[in-house]
């Protein structure tokens, strides 16, 4: 029996929602004010909206417009969290609004919170850590499971339309991102470092499903990147998974995405060398594949330190010379800003102190202290394992020209697991342990890195909120004590503040709709929606 | 090549069995039999080890049998066993269906074992520093001495703790469970006199705290209420700055001595 056939849809109502139209090329290109249509609201990942119905002046008249608790037992099957956990960011598209957790997409009216559909199927297995979101194109809806599927949804119904295998369960890959839509291609990632297997991005057909192109993280056997590996077995086996959300600039027709660790994870005595393309921000053309750039962000990592971190597009003036750049915030602790036509480095620094790197490379790239390789009794290094920054997304305001992060510095001990018995380590080979965080909110100036202001979070040893910036000089985002709060964007200072039951597990999004400017945040199996007055 | 084959028969016999499962991959997969396992390891040494090599991970002549997608897919020998009767110039032991299914319980155990090797397994030996140094350390430029001595508090250190590795956690990531010191705060409002106690909770928009009285308070924290927090571990986060991975071997070495 194939598994879409005992696909469970629960019909709340078979009520279709008075929309604006759905999301077809243009509305990507151009999102409408009535919609959140992609994982990061845009193609250029800066999580910033043009909308000012709520502003600095006028926020704390925000107020509770509906609450939709998810209603599921958890994920279906496979190892990972147990619980239902909102990680994803919810897409909105024609009054509806889409959010995910593993083995499960509900369609909520935006307006109300209230469901439309809920839609679940048996899992075979994989890791349930977390899923992404959906992406939405036409009347079909996208979304990954962790048993290496992509779904292919009917967005009245949540009918399964078609699947199709992305990942080989068997190898122990599993997938959790969210899906990105570009021109005629779903974009697809996948993760899974419990053994050690390459990893790649792909494109299918929207209609059918069909793989268009898949590329490899690692170089072809032959070329000079290849010499970053001991040998073609270590690099044809060497990670660099593909969880993190993409990016696309349609002038240079290029997707931007991040790179995760190299495999064996945390023992890497058999893979000397950087490792390439793990741990790296890539640029690829989105109709075939090929390869454009890339800059490796963490050489040789022996860390878990995935460089998956969104790589946010923006146009800035460098030297009195406009350009096209690209940032990312990497869970190594470092900032970079490339140009993303090149890829060559603009910036490179911490922006938390970390104690791993011996300096930076003439092309920008830290260089890594052997000494902070995990140790057989033990390194302290920082960040940890869970580094300065993680899946929960950043976001950029043109209008105050800041890169906002919600960051951790943190410290652990990295012990390596020897086996003199065992002259082929696979799998990680040791691990972190213990450790001392504290969080806070930053906002860098993207000239040189550094911070313009801090907020320290009190009492937060980390966060996982993603943050969202808007046109009313608004920053969105959330600490570890169960806060949502909005800043001023520009200076930093906290204006209205909503004590939720749990603390912040997404990124924020907000869209209009009748006048009514929506803000929306998951906390643990929870959507809060504020809502401001009707313009 | 006798020889060789019970040596390496010896380097396996080390490998501790697996007898928690991964958490990732399928769920279809059988449960896995110890006992079969265990079979399945001596029928590989005496098969298949030389060339497959004493952790399965392939040699010279061999594949590894870890990555290996036809292992991979095995369910009870449905893979292997027809791989290997294709190929028999390099397989030629005929074995049974029973044999077979040993076989594929070994390996399962095998890709299990990596599968799961974020965990330790075995003791983490953290005993590595001078133990004099450390106590050189802990006199002078740790300032370990201003709070804690071997007669005081940390008298009998070593036999309230179980193991190095714990001792090591705990210097480096104390916390104040087992202590009778606690995070203090003063909070002082905007009208009225300070008020100081243990520290409950506190974020940017509230702090409380419970008195010495008893009594359970909370404030805002709006402009004008001043608040003073004092943690007795503050100056620790503050030496992960400093500390060396050599200092933090020797001090380990030095407070391990602590009889």
């Amino acid at each position: 029996m194939r598994a879409g056939a005992v696909l469970v849809v629960m019909l709340a109502a078979a009520v279709h929602v008075a929309g604006q139209g759905r999301v077809d090329d243009a509305a990507l290109l151009n999102p409408a004010p009535d919609s959140w249509p992609m994982y990061n609201g845009d193609y250029s990942g800066r999580r910033f909206s043009a909308l000012s119905t709520i502003d600095s002046g006028n926020v704390t008249s925000l107020s509770l417009g509906w609450t939709h608790r998810i209603a599921a037992s958890g994920p279906a099957g496979g190892g990972g969290a147990s619980a239902a956990i909102i990680k994803g960011t919810p897409v909105v598209a024609n009054g509806v609004l889409y959010v995910t957790i593993p083995d499960h997409v509900w369609a909520l009216d935006a307006r109300t919170g209230r469901e439309l559909w809920h839609a679940t199927w048996p899992s075979r297995g994989g890791w349930h850590i977390g899923n992404r979101g959906v992406a939405v194109l036409g009347t079909t809806v996208y979304v990954e499971t962790p048993d290496c599927h992509l779904l292919a949804l009917d967005d009245r119904t949540g009918q399964e339309k078609w699947r199709t295998e992305i990942c080989d369960l068997d190898q122990f890959y599993y997938a959790s991102a969210a899906p990105l839509i570009v021109k005629n291609h779903v974009i697809v990632g996948v993760s899974g470092d419990d053994l050690d297997i390459p990893g790649y991005l792909e494109a299918h057909d929207p209609e059918t499903g069909t793989r268009q192109w898949r590329w490899y993280t690692h170089p072809d056997p032959g070329t000079p990147e290849a010499a970053t590996w001991p040998s073609a077995e270590a690099m044809l086996h060497g990670g660099g998974m593909t969880w993190g959300s993409a990016t696309y600039d349609p002038e240079l027709n290029l997707i931007y995405f991040g790179t995760g660790n190299p495999q064996p994870v945390i023992n890497g005595r058999q893979r000397r060398g950087d490792n390439l393309y793990t741990g790296s921000i890539i640029a690829l053309n989105p109709d075939t594949g090929r390869l454009a750039w890339y800059f490796q962000s963490s050489p040789h990592d022996t860390h878990d330190w995935d460089s998956t971190q969104t790589p946010v597009l923006f146009d800035g003036t460098i030297d009195g010379r406009p350009r096209k750049l690209l940032a990312q915030a990497a869970r190594n602790g470092w900032f970079f800003v490339l140009d993303r036509q090149t890829g060559r480095s603009v910036v490179s620094t911490e922006y938390v102190k970390t104690n791993w790197a011996r300096g930076v490379d003439p092309n920008g790239r830290p260089v890594p202290n052997p000494q902070k390789e995990p140790q057989a009794d033990g390194a302290l290094v920082s960040p940890n394992q869970g580094g300065a920054q993680n899946w929960p997304p950043p976001a950029f305001s043109p209008q105050t020209g800041l890169f906002y992060v919600n960051a951790t510095r943190a410290f652990s001990v990295y012990y390596l697991y020897e086996d003199e018995n065992d002259e082929k380590p696979q799998g990680w080979g040791g691990n972190d342990r213990g450790g001392w965080s504290e969080a806070m909110l930053l906002a860098l100036d993207v000239h040189t890195g550094k911070a313009r202001w801090q907020f320290k979070w009190d009492g937060s040893a980390t966060t996982r909120s993603g943050l969202l910036a808007t046109a009313g000089n608004l920053l969105f985002a959330g600490d570890g004590a169960g806060n949502f709060v909005a800043f001023d964007a520009a200076r930093g200072q906290p204006l209205w503040r909503a004590g939720l039951h749990a603390s912040l597990t997404n990124g924020p999004i907000t869209y209009q709709l009748d006048g009514i400017q929506y803000v929306v945040v998951a906390a643990n199996d929870t959507l809060y929606a504020f809502a401001s007055p009707r313009r | 090549m006798h020889a060789l084959r019970l040596l390496c028969l010896g380097a396996i016999t080390l490998l501790l069995p697996v007898t928690a499962l991964a958490q990732g991959g399928p769920t279809d997969r059988p449960p896995l039999d110890q006992a079969a396992a265990l079979r399945g390891k001596r029928l590989y040494a005496e098969h298949c080890i030389n060339c497959h090599g004493s952790t399965a991970k392939g040699g010279p002549n061999g594949p590894d049998l870890i990555r290996s997608s036809v292992v991979l897919r095995d369910r009870l020998g449905s893979g292997i066993g027809p791989a290997m009767r294709a190929t028999p110039v390099s397989h030629p032991a005929a074995l049974t269906a029973e044999q077979i299914l040993d076989l594929s319980h070994f390996l399962r155990e095998r890709i299990e074992a990596v599968a799961r090797n974020r965990t330790p397994r075995g003791p983490i030996n953290v005993l590595t520093g001078n133990p004099e140094a450390g106590r050189v350390y802990f006199n002078a430029a740790g300032r370990c001495h201003t709070c804690h001595s071997p007669s005081g508090d940390f008298k009998g250190l070593r036999a309230r703790i179980s193991d190095a590795l714990t001792l090591q956690q705990r210097f480096l990531f104390p916390t104040l469970t087992r202590s009778d010191k606690q995070v203090e705060v003063t909070v002082t409002p905007a009208s009225g006199p300070a008020v100081s106690g243990r520290l409950m909770r506190i974020d940017n928009f509230s702090v409380s705290l419970r008195g010495a009285d008893g009594e359970y308070r909370s404030f805002s924290r709006v402009p004008g209420v001043a608040v003073v927090v004092h943690d007795p571990l503050a100056v620790h986060h503050e030496l992960l700055d400093e500390y060396t991975d050599e200092v933090i071997h020797d001090v380990v070495a030095y407070l391990w001595t602590l009889e």
